[in-house]
């Protein structure tokens, strides 16, 4: 069963400001609850797949710049620099 | 000016000169204007879409080359980048995203002369089954705009099935191209996972995702594919297709071929009429000369708590960028220090996109990845191992798009696992990374049943073979609107 | 016992292009948030992009430091926000699935010791934060992403060090070792980072983190063990912690909790499939790799002869072991050897006075050669040296341009001797009685010769002449 306080623990983590932390929890809870099925799937032993790709197909070590002034669309400030809050 | 033909059809039409590319244009237009009020499938209409067409026009007057798809009116969902067009993703977050490049698709279909005459409505950032998560407001289901046109590709569906564009692009995740697609009767088709680039699709969860096409026949999904397919420098995911035709031999039949019927997919909580449906079509094959019979992936019963794990964590990662720092919306830094300011911008998503990101930081986290994340990822192999094992004796195997017809407006919004469980016949392509395709069926009590097949890895051009057997034995109702 | 553990962050300088896109390697040159693209700069839908040769860089990185090389490599992500990480993850390796990072399970010699390396992983580094403001009240963070995806190693040791000095010579010895493999130049500023993991006497592990140079790491090290050292002494017990280094005052100190509570919910990197690099690869990556400084060493030795501690200094460098490759031959290898370690390397001791030099290895080779065969004494090289390096003449050119050529006529020498004879008699006298001494009157033909009379020569002569 998840807590309200694991909640507000993982949306620090994932930093998100939820006011209303019992509104959330109720969904959560029953998503979180749902997923218990995976328990009796019976599938320790299973490893994990993953697609492959030989290193010859990997991209050529070449400098190319890209094409236009990346800077300017996006947010900035001062110049070219990219504004953050202070820490 | 006939609005209600196919992708090729248009094609022939321009070539002929019957019409022009402006003509069509403009009535498409109209027809936005006519209809999208009441259904909401746009978030942004192309203003440029008449010049654009007019360029065409001159070019084909010129003789000089057009590409093949001749100023054809392509929707695109509001999650893929189009070059200095605002790319929402149906959200807050993005609400002022411009973007910087052009996905890939999006180049490829530029260079054929495609013309994107809007941005469609979706899920906020794919999450969801009928846009009704969308920030800007659901769409509506054409056939009865009182029910949801299904999701997360929904706009894309609305668009095509109400004549308001040619094709739309989607994007599957879970069933989000064959799922709005079987509600809105048109075609739907999620290929085989790294046929189709990533490159400038905003990913939700990346392992399993891919763009499809929504068109109104078979034909025009491989008339698509063909143009947008291959492998891309840009994704690394993507496999070599040796440029395969999807049209070539797409009538050459199914006689033969032997299709298996997913029993978990036809069981508890399944529509009688979707069922009904389901052994029509199923009847309708076995009159084209395919042998049908029934086979089980025991793993599908834990497909879609898997799928909502991964996806979970995937977009938890996915979505950590809109930090609103270098792009987003309007919410200067002033004042704010580094963890209040992020905290309270991200507020701007939506509520399911918050709970999933917290679901998506608590499924992997230290102490639970064992017991959720992982079990489900080894879920995923385990179901990759069966469904493969199942095409070691069946060439396509068979299964109702969705179990249930399209629902109410709101009926399922307040029920969580009840919505999950919507995707329960599509997760499965999207975890192995097989391709599959929904087709109008059937439309019962004025809403319609789509028809799921699935094929192999890369055995697009099979499956779309067989959907186009199975088209050709219906002939559905017009859209009443 | 103290036991210390590093986690070095090494970038691959000599790419031309990042981890994951085709934006510069070196991002030195630029202004900032010039060298930037959609995907190192964390734009929606950008995608990554594995660089190629990163991968063969770092495999070979781990085959020199002995490791073993998986067939299989994979990616991670490292989820956690901060304002230089432009998705807020970073593509890093784990092994959490078996052995998935470049390479595991390495050891490197250090002086008799042998330290073993934990494991090699690929990453990508974060861009660069800038502060500006004084107060914390109107203080801003300005982003530059231009470093962000340049290519990192990071290199994890067990806790096998047990001096801060063993430390020392182990970068040293890396240093050395990445530039002769010629995958990255340390010397370039924020190329090599270093963190410290430090326990003593079986107590807690405390982390270093903010270690800006070599030097000061070995400075780090000591404090943290003096600290740990005072507080046992006094029984209480080491917090297990991250302390970063603070430059201005010389100590390591309290992390705030921007560490603490930090779950990375680590997952495969779902945008990039596993790597494979089969053994024919592998195969061939080995053979590519240039020799060994060790290998070079221990031929440098055996096959030319050439003292120990001078092949030691010469193979340790790369830039003058390829210039004595180019410049010796069988018969002059000792003597090349020789000009650059105890010449060449002073007078070239910057990267500046390298660039500006004049010298080429046909140089080295005409000098060496000159010595061998009397053109010119070891001492007349000297002043010969200096000139080809400012102007890049002929060795033949200067030799005769400064008259340096050794006085070698025995006519000649013998005149002068006989002069020196006639002046030094005391001198002369001592030498009959004590022969020892004749080497005075050595030195004053050789002054009388501006230093150029062959010495072997002059003395045979001398002794002829006095009787001896």
């Amino acid at each position: 069963m998840v807590t309200t306080e694991e909640i507000e623990h993982v949306s620090k983590l994932m930093k998100i400001d939820v006011d209303n932390h019992s509104e959330y929890l109720e969904k959560v809870q029953t998503m979180i609850s749902y997923f218990d099925i995976l328990d009796s799937a019976g599938v320790e032993s299973e490893e994990i797949s993953m697609p492959e790709i030989s290193i010859e197909q990997l991209r050529n070590d070449e400098y190319i710049p890209f094409d236009e002034k990346l800077i300017e669309k996006m947010n900035h400030y001062k110049g070219t620099y990219v504004r953050a809050p202070k820490m | 000016m006939n609005l209600k033909i196919s992708a090729l059809e248009f094609v022939e039409e321009i070539k002929t000169g019957n019409i022009t590319v402006e003509e069509f244009t403009a009535k498409t237009i109209e027809r936005i204007n006519q209809v999208d009020d009441k259904l909401h499938a746009f978030l942004s209409v192309n203003n440029d879409a008449i010049d654009q067409a007019r360029t065409i026009d001159k070019k084909i007057k010129s003789g000089e080359n057009v590409g093949v798809c001749y100023g054809m009116p392509i929707s695109i969902k509001d999650n893929m980048c189009i070059k200095d067009t605002k790319t929402t993703c149906a959200s807050k977050m993005l609400e002022n995203f411009v973007a910087p490049y052009d996905a890939t698709v999006i180049s490829k279909l530029k260079k054929q002369d495609a013309i994107f005459i809007g941005k469609v409505n979706m899920d906020e950032f794919a999450m969801g089954l009928t846009t009704e998560f969308s920030a800007f407001g659901p769409s509506k289901n054409p056939w009865n705009i009182d029910h949801v046109p299904g999701g997360s590709s929904g706009g894309s569906a609305v668009s095509v099935s109400a004549f308001e564009c040619i094709a739309s692009l989607g994007s599957d995740t879970g069933g989000s191209v064959r799922n709005p697609a079987s509600f809105c009767s048109t075609v739907g088709y999620k290929p085989t996972y790294g046929l189709i680039s990533r490159y400038g699709l905003i990913s939700y969860a990346n392992s399993i995702e891919q763009i499809g096409p929504l068109t109104r026949t078979v034909k025009d999904t491989a008339f698509m594919l063909n143009l947008i397919a291959g492998i891309d420098p840009n994704d690394n995911t993507t496999i070599d297709n040796k440029n395969e035709n999807y049209l070539e031999g797409i009538e050459s039949g199914i006689e033969g071929k032997k299709i298996g019927i997913i029993t978990d997919m036809i069981g508890d909580g399944i529509d009688p009429e979707v069922l009904t449906a389901t052994k029509e079509a199923i009847s309708k094959l076995e009159g084209l000369g395919a042998i049908c019979e029934e086979v089980s992936l025991d793993m599908v019963k834990y497909s879609v708590a898997a799928y909502y794990t991964i996806t979970a964590t995937e977009a938890g990662s996915n979505l950590a960028r809109y930090d609103n720092l270098r792009y987003g919306y309007d919410f200067p830094v002033e004042g704010y220090e580094f963890n209040s300011y992020i905290s309270k911008a991200r507020k701007n998503f939506g509520p399911e996109v918050t709970r999933r990101m917290i679901i998506g930081g608590f499924v992997p986290s230290a102490g639970h990845a064992g017991k959720y994340f992982l079990k489900a990822m080894k879920v995923k192999s385990k179901l990759t191992k069966e469904i493969n094992e199942a095409f070691k004796k069946f060439d396509l195997l068979i299964a109702p798009t969705v179990p249930i017809q399209p629902f109410k407006i709101g009926e399922k919004i307040d029920d969580p696992v009840s919505l999950f469980l919507v995707d329960i016949n599509t997760v499965t392509a999207n975890l192995t990374g097989k391709p599959a395709i929904s087709i109008p069926f059937k439309i019962v009590n004025g809403l319609p049943i789509g028809i799921q097949l699935l094929a192999n890895s890369m055995d697009d051009k099979l499956l779309l073979k067989a959907a186009y057997a199975l088209e050709q034995t219906v002939t559905l109702p017009e859209v009443p609107i | 016992m103290t036991k210390i553990g590093l986690e070095i962050h090494c970038q691959l300088t000599n790419l031309e292009s990042k981890l994951f896109c085709s934006c510069k390697a070196n991002y030195r040159e630029f202004e900032p948030n010039e060298n930037i693209c959609p995907v190192c700069a964390g734009m929606p839908g950008s995608l990554p992009r594995l660089n190629q040769e990163a991968v063969k860089k770092a495999t070979m990185i781990a085959m020199a430091l002995n490791c073993s090389t998986p067939e299989k490599i994979a990616f991670f992500r490292k989820n956690y926000f901060y304002p230089d990480l432009p998705k807020n993850f970073q593509i890093t390796q784990l092994n959490i699935y078996g052995d998935t990072s470049v390479g595991g399970s390495g050891t490197i010699s250090v002086g008799d010791k042998k330290i073993r390396i934990t494991r090699i992983q690929l990453e990508e580094d974060p861009g660069r934060l800038i502060y500006e403001g004084s107060s914390s009240k109107n203080q801003i963070t300005l982003v530059d992403y231009n470093r962000a995806g340049t290519p990192l190693v990071e290199i994890v040791t067990e806790p096998d060090f047990e001096t801060p000095k063993e430390v020392r010579d182990f970068l040293n010895i890396l240093s050395d070792l990445l530039k002769n493999l010629g995958v990255a130049d340390p010397s370039l500023e924020g190329a090599m980072r270093a963190d410290a993991n430090v326990s003593t006497r079986d107590g807690n592990k405390v982390e270093i983190k903010n270690i800006g140079s070599f030097h000061d790491l070995e400075k780090a090290a000591h404090f943290e063990i003096t600290r740990q050292e005072s507080l046992h002494d006094r029984d209480i017990p080491i917090v297990q912690e991250t302390r970063h280094w603070d430059d201005r005052r010389k100590i390591t100190v309290s992390s705030r909790s921007k560490e603490e509570d930090l779950d990375y919910r680590y997952f495969l990197e779902g945008d990039i499939p596993w790597v494979k690099i089969n053994p024919e690869m592998q195969d061939e990556l080995k053979s590519k790799m240039p020799e060994s400084i060790s290998s070079k060493k221990e031929r440098y030795v055996s096959k030319y002869q050439i003292p120990e501690q001078v092949a030691d200094v010469l193979s340790s460098d790369k830039f003058y072991s390829d210039l004595f490759e180019d410049a010796h031959t069988e018969s002059n290898a000792k003597e090349v050897a020789n000009i650059i370690t105890t010449e060449l390397m002073g007078l070239e001791d910057t990267r500046e006075k390298r660039e500006a030099s004049k010298l080429t290895s046909i140089h080295l080779k005409d000098l060496a050669d000159a010595i061998q065969t009397g053109k010119v004494s070891r001492n007349s090289s000297k002043n010969a040296l200096h000139e080809i390096l400012k102007t890049g003449k002929s060795v033949s050119q200067i030799i005769s341009e400064l008259d340096l050529g050794n006085v070698s006529d025995e006519t000649e020498l013998l005149k002068i001797i006989d002069t020196v004879i006639s002046q030094e008699s005391q001198a002369v006298e001592q030498a009959k009685s004590n022969p020892q001494t004749i080497n005075f009157l050595v030195g004053k033909v050789m002054q009388a010769t501006k230093g150029k009379a062959d010495p072997t020569l002059t003395l045979n002569l001398l002794k002829k002449q006095i009787g001896i």
